[in-house]
């Protein structure tokens, strides 16, 4: 920006510019400096110049401008807080009798949380949660006064708790689905958004309606002898994984799973028909050499073995004389908590708690060739407005050595921009872009307002009169640019809900526009 | 009168030859015009303006179609009837809309069996959609209070400060008046645009409130003063504005194009105001109103 100087030599100290200079090259530093560069390198295209320019930089891209899936949808459910239950009330009962005054609800999509510790959530009331489709908020608070329990608020959405444990196994699936670089985050306070780049559609469908490939296995010898894997229960049969907790008064951590009714039954005689229900109960196996103390349960993820079990003798005779079945719950128990939470985590990541909800979605697929082109297409737009802007100063003031450092300005302004936004990983997206030019248009009309000011009054003679005038002009800026920051500001609060675009980095606060 | 040249060679007006109420006449009857749309609109559809796919629920895909008679191969590839298709200038690719009923899954399939390059999908639920509306016309509220508190915070003075906040509200209403005229859909890059208005709009007002209230000298010397300014503002915007929707338009991108368009019914709609309507209420502020 060294052609500044010319206009701006009446200034005698005008460490303005040696800021605006210093800023613009450490801008240039964080776009291009390979030191800087992010560690997942954004795929860009060789097809052409252009795109391959941008390639080159620091810029990371939103899906738009890199290509990917994103899903954008609510999870099923309507919950109800401060349910008065009495003490001594059984949870099948309540959940049957709440199922009951629904029409289009079973017990089974009933869920009854009481106050406790979830994770890092406290809950303080009693939550009776009701998992499907066509149930409103309304319906439950009736069906929950029919059964005789008074609840303090309904709402048409799921509990946070519910909610916290979907995104955490959402991302869990995206990440154990190997789609890197893939998020989940929550957005509008119901509205769950799952992103992965370089992933099409039915990829990722496939991996947040699907159960996810946990199963329980019994390791045996079959009737020749071999031994094989028998899948004994897998995420499907499970009703309920409770959270992992400390055993008290004993060793070691647990968690309790819950097999579904109609399973029950199945489970059990495949306990039975393996071996691992057998007379004093089986032992836990090494998943190394694991023929010694065969039979045993392995819990298998993907195919891999992640952990092993054994089955007590107390849990052992109830399912040879089939009273398992009748109320079929199930403890895991590990060494430690951590190996616990983990293993329910693992269970839970092929039980979503309910599930999102596909028919209220938004979904937006762009190929990575469309999303290059998109790169090189909005580019283009970019340029020829700045080529507008540019040819409407240079016809105002038909000087070059006014309008020149004019654009010069308003472009370095962008420049600033996108070196913050490549400093602090903030992903570009055409709307991000629409930014851009709006921040030349902004940035230059604060320098025709100073140009303006400064030349009205014939020449200007002494540095006071020009810093007078300067100040003058700054007024009138300051005044604009804080209606646009309290635009900004209170459109980001009330925008956060909504899909639209995305923000601009921070310090474009006043001049680019605001989202 | 001060010898002041309004930029790019445009005629002076002499503001002193027509009186405050003929001024304020032609912006007063555009704002009544497009508020007779809106309203008309409002009452016959049940919203102010078309709502787009991203508000009403659709599915929109750009597809990659080889050969001759792209738009026939689309027609027959598909089992539910297109509701637009529309090309992408300098490419084999066209952008190809379907209403609620279609599922985009099963779009995506029909479209692979068809030999076409799926290059995006962009489909949102009915459901889905009339939320979204709701936060945009929720969010533009607010940022029209947030201005208004602002501009009167700033003033403190009755007649300058609503005459920035009316100008600031035709702004917005007019360019909706003009989507309904020329039948163009709501999108969320049309709300931006309305966002953006609001803000761009102001900046001149707040110019010219402050030549005149701030500034020595005559009340016509620091009007045409800012004119000069503004007018240059405005039209480096509009100039940006319109190239980047045309660039945009050609190539299909619709939230650009969508945006740059409404910005420049919003910004060509500001000339008026401001410089009729807030100017006339300033000078009739200045010369009549103050004394009061």
């Amino acid at each position: 920006m060294a052609d500044e100087g010319g206009t701006w030599a009446s200034v005698k100290e005008n460490w303005r510019v040696v800021l605006l200079v210093v800023i613009v090259l450490a801008s240039v530093f964080a776009l291009f400096s390979p030191t800087t560069a992010p560690s997942t390198n954004t795929p860009g295209s060789t097809a052409n110049g252009t795109a391959a320019d941008t390639g080159m930089t620091n810029l990371q891209y939103g899906l738009e401008l890199s290509g990917g899936t994103r899903i954008q949808a609510p999870l099923v459910g309507v919950h109800a807080t401060g349910v008065d239950v009495p003490e001594g009330t059984e949870t099948a009962t309540l959940r049957s009798e709440v199922a009951a005054g629904l029409e289009n609800a079973s017990a089974q999509d009933v869920a009854v949380r009481y106050p406790g510790e979830y994770g890092d959530t406290v809950q303080q009331t009693t939550v009776v949660e009701v998992r499907t489709e066509n149930v409103t908020a309304a319906q439950l608070e009736t069906a929950l006064n029919e059964a005789g329990y008074e609840a303090d608020d309904t709402y048409n959405r799921v509990s946070d708790i519910t909610q916290q444990t979907a995104v955490t196994v959402l991302r869990q699936k995206v990440n154990e689905a190997g789609l890197s670089g893939g998020t989940v985050r929550v957005v509008g306070g119901d509205v769950i958004v799952v992103e992965v780049p370089n992933a099409n559609q039915t990829a990722v469908r496939d991996l947040i309606e699907s159960r996810g490939q946990v199963l329980i296995q019994a390791y045996h010898q079959n009737e020749n002898g071999t031994y094989v894997r028998t899948t004994v229960m897998d995420s499907e049969d499970l009703r309920q994984v409770g959270n992992a907790r400390q055993i008290e008064g004993g060793q070691g951590a647990e968690v309790g799973v819950v097999v579904r009714d109609d399973a029950a039954e199945d489970v059990q005689q495949r306990f039975v028909d393996t071996g691992l229900a057998q007379e004093g109960g089986t032992d836990r196996c090494d998943p190394e050499n694991p023929n010694e103390s065969a039979p045993c349960l392995f819990l298998v993820q993907d195919g891999q073995v992640v952990r092993s079990f054994g089955v007590d003798e107390g849990l052992a005779r109830p399912m040879r004389n089939g009273e398992w079945a009748d109320d079929p719950q199930y403890r895991l128990t590990t060494g430690n908590l951590s190996t616990a939470q983990e293993v329910a985590i693992n269970l839970r990541a092929g039980a979503l708690p309910t599930e999102l909800d596909l028919d209220q979605n938004s979904m937006l697929y762009v190929d990575p060739s469309q999303s290059d082109r998109f790169k090189t297409d909005s580019l283009i737009a970019g340029i020829a407005a700045v080529l507008a802007v540019s040819g409407v100063v240079f016809a105002r003031y038909r000087r070059v050595e006014v309008a020149g450092p004019m654009i010069v300005t308003a472009l370095s302004e962008v420049v600033i921009l996108m070196g913050a936004a490549a400093a602090i990983g903030y992903p570009i997206d055409l709307s991000v872009i629409a930014g851009f030019v709006a921040a030349i248009g902004t940035g230059v009309d604060d320098l025709i307002i100073i140009a303006d000011e400064v030349m009205s009054e014939g020449e200007v003679t002494s540095q006071r009169v020009f810093q007078s005038r300067f100040r003058k002009a700054f007024w009138v800026i300051g005044a604009a640019a804080a209606t646009t920051i309290s635009r900004c500001r209170r459109w980001r609060c009330s925008r956060s809900a909504s899909s639209a675009g995305s923000r601009s980095s921070p310090s474009s606060a006043c001049s680019s526009g605001c989202w | 009168m001060p010898s002041v040249d309004l930029p790019f060679g445009l005629p002076e007006v002499d503001y002193a030859e027509y009186s405050n109420r003929q001024l304020v006449a032609v912006p007063l009857a555009v704002l009544a015009v497009a508020l007779l749309i809106i309203g008309g609109v409002w009452l016959t559809t049940g919203a102010p303006v078309d709502p787009g796919m991203e508000f009403t629920g659709g599915t929109e895909m750009r597809l990659q179609v080889d050969g001759p008679n792209a738009e026939q191969q689309i027609r027959e590839a598909f089992t539910a009837e297109p509701a637009g298709i529309q090309p992408v200038a300098g490419s084999d690719i066209y952008i190809v809309s379907f209403g609620t009923e279609a599922n985009s899954e099963q779009l995506e399939s029909q479209a692979e069996d068809a030999g076409f390059g799926v290059e995006s999908i962009d489909s949102t639920s009915p459901s889905f959609g009339s939320e979204a509306q709701t936060q945009a016309i929720g969010g533009i509220a607010v940022a029209f209070a947030g201005m208004s508190v602002l501009v009167f915070a700033m003033f403190r003075t009755f007649v300058p400060s609503i005459a920035v906040v009316v100008s600031a509200f035709s702004d917005v209403v007019v360019p909706l008046a003009l989507m309904n005229v020329l039948g163009i859909q709501l999108t969320l890059g049309s709300v931006a645009a309305l966002l953006m208005i609001i803000g761009y709009s102001v900046d001149s007002d707040i110019l010219l409130n402050n030549h005149v209230l701030r500034r020595q000298g005559s009340f016509y010397e620091s009007a045409y003063r800012a004119m000069e300014t503004g007018i240059t503002m405005t039209l480096t915007s509009i100039a940006a504005m319109i190239v980047m929707t045309i660039v945009a338009t050609a190539f299909g991108i619709g939230l650009l194009s969508s945006i740059g368009l409404i910005l420049v019914f919003g910004l060509a709609t500001d000339l008026l105001n401001t410089y009729m309507l807030n100017m006339s209420l300033l000078r009739w502020w200045k010369f009549e109103g103050v004394n009061r």
